[in-house]
Parts: C-alpha cells; structure tokens; sequence
C-alpha cells in the first residue's frame, strides 16, 4: 500500500513538474507584449470545481477505511494489554497495573483473527508502530498517558511482527521495540 | 525616518535569518550523516540538534515572511518601527536562549515539546524552564508585530474592507482591496489566533513546573493545543509568503497589478475558516480524541487547499502562460516556489488522509512533504524576496551572475534529498531516529543520499545567500 501510495505521488508531483515547465517555456516563447491576462484573479470555476470534485471522491472512498471504524462490530479473539515506557513495551493477556507494570515473556497471536491491542503508557506520549515480517507498517496507535487507545487488527501473514514506538519520546527512542508472533 | 528605518531592519531581519538558515541546515546534515553512520554523535546530542534544527527553520521563516509583509505594508499603511524593532530584539533574546537551553544545556524535547516529555529531565535542569520562557518572550515579540500590524490596517480599512467582503457582492466596489492587504489580515488573524494559543499552553505547561506537579495537564488538550500552535503557525508563514508574491510577481514580471475578485475574497475567507481546522490531522492516531473532529480534520485539511493552492496555482499558471514576462531570478525562485509548494502540497494531502496516515504518520514521509513545500517552497518565496529587496534597495547593484548554476544546484540538491525521505517514508523508515535498527535496511544509504543532495542544495544556498547578505550588510551599514 506504502508504494502505491508513493507511485501515485510521483505521478501527481511529474505531471505538476510538467505543467509548470510547459507554462514557463510557453512564457518564454511569447514575444507580444500585448498577450496574457491583465488581471489572472479572475474566476476559474471549472479548475476549481474538478478539484474539489476530486478531493470529495477521495474523502468519500477514505474516511470509511479509518481505523476507527476497522471490525467495529466484531468481538476480538484475543485482547492484548500495552502499556509503554521510556524505553519499553509491556504487553500482557491481562490488564497491567501501571504501579507494578509486568507482562508475559513472549506474545502469540492468531492469524486471521480479530485481535484488539488497549495500548496506553506509563509516562510521556510513545508511538505502537506494527511492522510485518516484511518490515512495513500494517497498524499503529499512539500511547498516551491517561487514556486507553483501541487497536484492532487481523494478521493475516504468520510470522514474527516487530513494534516500533513512533513517537519521539526521549534519548533511547530508537531503540525502544518489542516483538509477538503470528501463527 | 520610520520608513527607512524599516527598511534597515527588514535588512537586519534578512541578515538574521540567512545566517542561522545555514547553520540549521548544517544541523540538518549531521543529523542525516548520523543517521547513515557516517559521524557518530550520541542520541542525546543528536536529538538536541534536532530540535533546534526544527524549531530554527519554524521561527526564521516565519519571520522571514513577516519582515517581508511589514515591508511591503508600508506601500499602503504606515506600520510601527518600534513594533517591528521590539519584535527584533525579542526574537534575538528568544533565539539565544533557545539555542542555550539545547545546545548547552542539552534540552532534546523535539521542537513539539509533546507535554509531558519536557517534565521528564534528562538533561541540565535549568534548561526546560530556558526553553519555555524563551518560547515566551518570542511570542510575546511577535504578538506586539501581529497587533501592531493589524491596527495599521484597520486604521485605514473598515473590518469588511480589509477582509474585502464589499467585493462578494459588487464587481467593482468603491473601495478596493489590494489581495496583499486581504492576504496578509488573513495571515495575521491565523497567527494571531496561534499565539493565542501557545499562550494559553505556555501558561499550562508553567503551571504544573512552577507548583511542582501539584497541578497535573491532561496529554490529550495539551497535545490539542501544541498542535493548533504548531500547525497554524507553519500554515501561515506559507501564506505570508503568498500575500509577497501576489504583489511583488506582476511587479517584477513587468504585468499590470492583481485586483481582488469576488472569487479570490471569499476563497481567502474561508482558508482563514479551514487552516484553522487542519492540525487535527496531527492527531489521527490518537484514537480517544472524538470520531468527528478527526473527520474534520481530514475535510479541514482538503479544503484548506482548494481555496489558496487552487486560485493560487491556477492564477500563477494563467499569469504566465503564453504571456511576456521579464524574468528574473525573485519571480524565477516565486515560480518554481509555487511548484514545489503544491507537489509538497500533494504529500501532505495523501498523509492528511487517516486511512493513509494510519500506515504513514511519524515515518520519513512527514518531513518529505514539510521539506517540499518549506525547503523547496516558502524558503524560495522569501529568497524571491530578499533577493528583490537587496537589488532595488542597495547601492550595490550589477547583473546577477551564476543565476543558471544556482537554479541547477538548488533543484537537483533539493529534489535529491527530497527523494530520500519520500522512499524511506514508503519504506516504513520512522521520523525522528538518531540511528536505525538494522532491520531498516535502506534507512542508512537513503540518509546518506539525503545528506548528500542536501549539501547540493547547501551549495546553492551560499551562492544564493553571499550576495544578497553583501548587498544587505552595505545597506545596514551605510545609510541609504
């Protein structure tokens, strides 16, 4: 999707990139001073409205994919409890006392299951970036202090996933990750 | 006397803002050479110099925007030198005190200061509260600018004319409203309502540190309004930008002057509406703030740029095409600026979207498309500017030389290391790394790339920045 998502940028920014080369070099090309507009901020209703009839097909398309909607109707198989410190993850079956934060040693999900991470943290903002085995996002969330953010996914490759935080959260950020199978 | 001394601290202000434009560059270098292994500084050095490099660049070219409408204002309204001199000496307290509180006292909150991170020392002590009140006294400097620059106008335009509503409903009203002064009240309201803002969390943040957590903040408000501060303010340093190039691009090309329409009124109106809105993008993987404001976010997002990138864009476009125009380096850097605001523009739209964000946010492609349309964007409107400025103000005047070799090293060094972060953001690289995890296997040789085309782009900087910093250094030391 990542890709996808990157060609269509290319393709977006060249065609821009061109329109402005062929606008500049039909400038240079022009030898009458009398030509051009004399006030250009006149209405431009049609570029205006294929604009906007674009972005609108685009939110239409979008918005229902948001993860806040993803499986909302469905019960999760399995619920995993995440509280995130500086500079770890903890993550349990069961809910975590934040004064006494403990987890379980190693993680193992369903694949093609309904999984619900409650993902919160113990001090400052954290990201909870899930990678593929494949080391590409496929979900994520952030942890915050004081609230509980519902994560709700199905794995579909099995194999070992790898959370990264993704919010900058201090000196060991980078190195602050974690991992739970998918079987 | 107050009209010049204007224009002797729009140098000052353009000197200022070049040299620590460099610099921050030079930061953002290290940080891509560390990243790719390169030189090796320990994270905490790294994060500081991060935070400076981001909230340097935030702060110049805000000013930068705000030096250059002040200046053109004077064309209309007489604006205040002691406005414009206290905002001067304020953002030199504001920057010193930032770049100590970071670089000595070691301070690597990133430049959002995401609450509670500042409280959790890991650096002098004495440095959060340095930082905060640096950020203080900035705002309060360009909180008297704002003011002082909105009074000028409303002392000579009613409120509806300096939001040119007499033109929503008359095709040629009795009072005109130039686009830069419509541009520029708009600006200045949004800034003025980010202020606000920054100063509304100010007083939070100092609250829980001075009673020594005996009053708590809530992560998410406070992240709300870190955010409406953050995001306004870097939407409308871009407009400030705009508001220059709507007066000075059929200027300098030599083109009869732009006239407000009916339709460029009401689009300028609503981008007031619809920036206002947009920062909750920054908040879509939060998933406790409300369902309905993340959706606003993502429509506030798409409408802010119908209004402004739509007539902009498209003005640009048909001002030039097939038309006479005498080019010159200032509208060349306002044209290409155009472009690389509206590709950049193109980024932020697709991560605006939360279905996208959702595999998107906090990786390499946030600052792709914030480099796109500053890097290679609003810093190129402001060089337009300066560039102008220091040639038609200066004594020291001669043909432009190199100008084809500057406009080749700055966009093959700008679309280079734009290109490394855009295929790092594809590839799930994250944001806001001193070092990657070995898994990140393209992460280092797309850093190093990076630091490469951004040296490129350094290169053309100086070419650009030594002869507009000679013409406005002579200018501040000789009395023209």
């Amino acid at each position: 999707m990542q890709y996808a998502l990157l060609l269509l940028f290319l393709v977006l920014a060249a065609v821009i990139a061109l329109v402005f080369i062929i606008v500049y070099l039909s400038s240079k090309k022009s030898d009458d001073e009398l030509k051009g507009m004399a006030n250009p901020l006149q209405k431009r209703f049609w570029f205006l409205l294929i604009l906007f009839v674009c972005l609108g097909i685009f939110a239409l398309i979008t918005i229902p994919r948001s993860p806040y909607y993803l499986f909302a109707k469905e019960q999760p198989a399995k619920v995993v409890h995440v509280a995130a410190g500086q500079f770890f993850f903890t993550m349990s079956y069961k809910a975590i006392n934040p004064d006494k934060p403990e987890g379980e040693m190693t993680i193992e999900l369903p694949a093609n299951q309904l999984v619900e991470f409650r993902v919160t943290s113990l001090d400052v903002n954290h990201g909870f970036a899930i990678y593929s085995p494949s080391k590409q996002i496929v979900a994520q969330t952030q942890a915050m202090p004081g609230y509980v953010n519902l994560l709700r996914w199905k794995f579909e490759e099995p194999g070992t996933y790898t959370v990264h935080c993704l919010e900058y959260c201090g000196m060991a950020h980078q190195v602050m990750q974690t991992t739970f199978t998918v079987k | 006397m107050e009209a010049k001394g204007i224009k002797k601290n729009t140098a000052i202000w353009i000197i200022a803002v070049l040299v620590l434009f460099v610099l921050s560059i030079i930061l953002g270098i290290i940080m891509r050479l560390n990243q790719g292994g390169a030189v090796h500084l320990d994270p905490g050095t790294f994060y500081a110099d991060m935070t400076i490099h981001g909230i340097t660049m935030i702060g110049i070219w805000f000013v930068a925007g705000m030096a250059g409408v002040n200046f053109i204002m004077e064309r209309y309204v007489k604006t205040s030198y002691r406005a414009n001199t206290f905002a001067l000496v304020m953002t030199v307290i504001g920057v010193v005190m930032l770049w100590v509180s970071t670089l000595i006292g070691d301070f690597h909150a990133g430049w959002t200061f995401l609450y509670p991170l500042p409280f959790k020392i890991a650096w002098s002590a004495w440095a959060t509260p340095m930082f905060l009140w640096a950020l203080a006294v900035l705002g309060v400097g360009w909180l008297v600018w704002v003011l002082s620059l909105m009074t000028a106008l409303l002392k000579k335009y009613s409120i509806s004319q300096v939001f040119a509503w007499q033109h929503f409903r008359n095709k040629n009203p009795e009072v005109e409203t130039p686009p830069f002064i419509l541009i520029s009240m708009i600006s200045l309201l949004g800034v003025l309502a980010c202020l606000i803002a920054a100063v509304v969390l100010l007083v939070l943040l100092f609250a829980e540190y001075y009673s020594h957590g005996a009053f708590v903040n809530d992560a998410l408000l406070i992240k709300n309004l870190t955010y409406f501060f953050g995001h306004t303010i870097a939407n409308e340093m871009l407009y400030l930008g705009l508001a220059i190039i709507y007066e000075l691009f059929p200027e300098i090309s030599g083109r009869p002057k732009w006239k407000t329409t009916w339709y460029v009124a009401i689009a300028w109106n609503l981008t007031l509406f619809f920036v206002l809105l947009a920062f909750f993008h920054h908040l879509y993987m939060d998933f406790v703030q409300p369902e309905g404001l993340q959706i606003v976010g993502q429509l506030a997002s798409y409408l802010a740029s119908l209004p402004s990138a739509g007539v902009t864009v498209f003005s640009v476009i048909v001002a030039v095409y097939r038309t006479k125009i005498k080019w010159s380096l200032s509208n060349l850097l306002f044209f290409i600026g155009i472009a690389g605001w509206v590709i950049g523009g193109v980024g932020a739209v697709i991560d605006a979207t939360i279905s996208n964000n959702f595999l998107l946010h906090n990786t390499l492609w946030v600052p792709a498309h914030f480099h796109s349309y500053n890097a290679m964007g609003n810093v190129l409107f402001s060089l337009g500017f300066f560039h102008w400025f220091s040639v038609e103000y200066s004594k020291r005047k001669g043909p432009e030389r190199l100008s084809s070799l500057k406009l080749s090293f700055l966009l093959l060094g700008g679309i280079g290391f734009l290109a490394a972060f855009y295929v790092a953001g594809a590839e799930s690289v994250p944001r806001r790394y001193s070092s990657y995890p070995v898994e990140f296997t393209s992460a280092k040789l797309l850093a190093t790339l990076g630091a490469v085309f951004a040296t490129v782009y350094l290169i053309a900087i100086f070419l650009f920045v030594s002869s507009i910093f000679k013409r406005c250094i002579n200018m501040v030391l000789h009395r023209s």
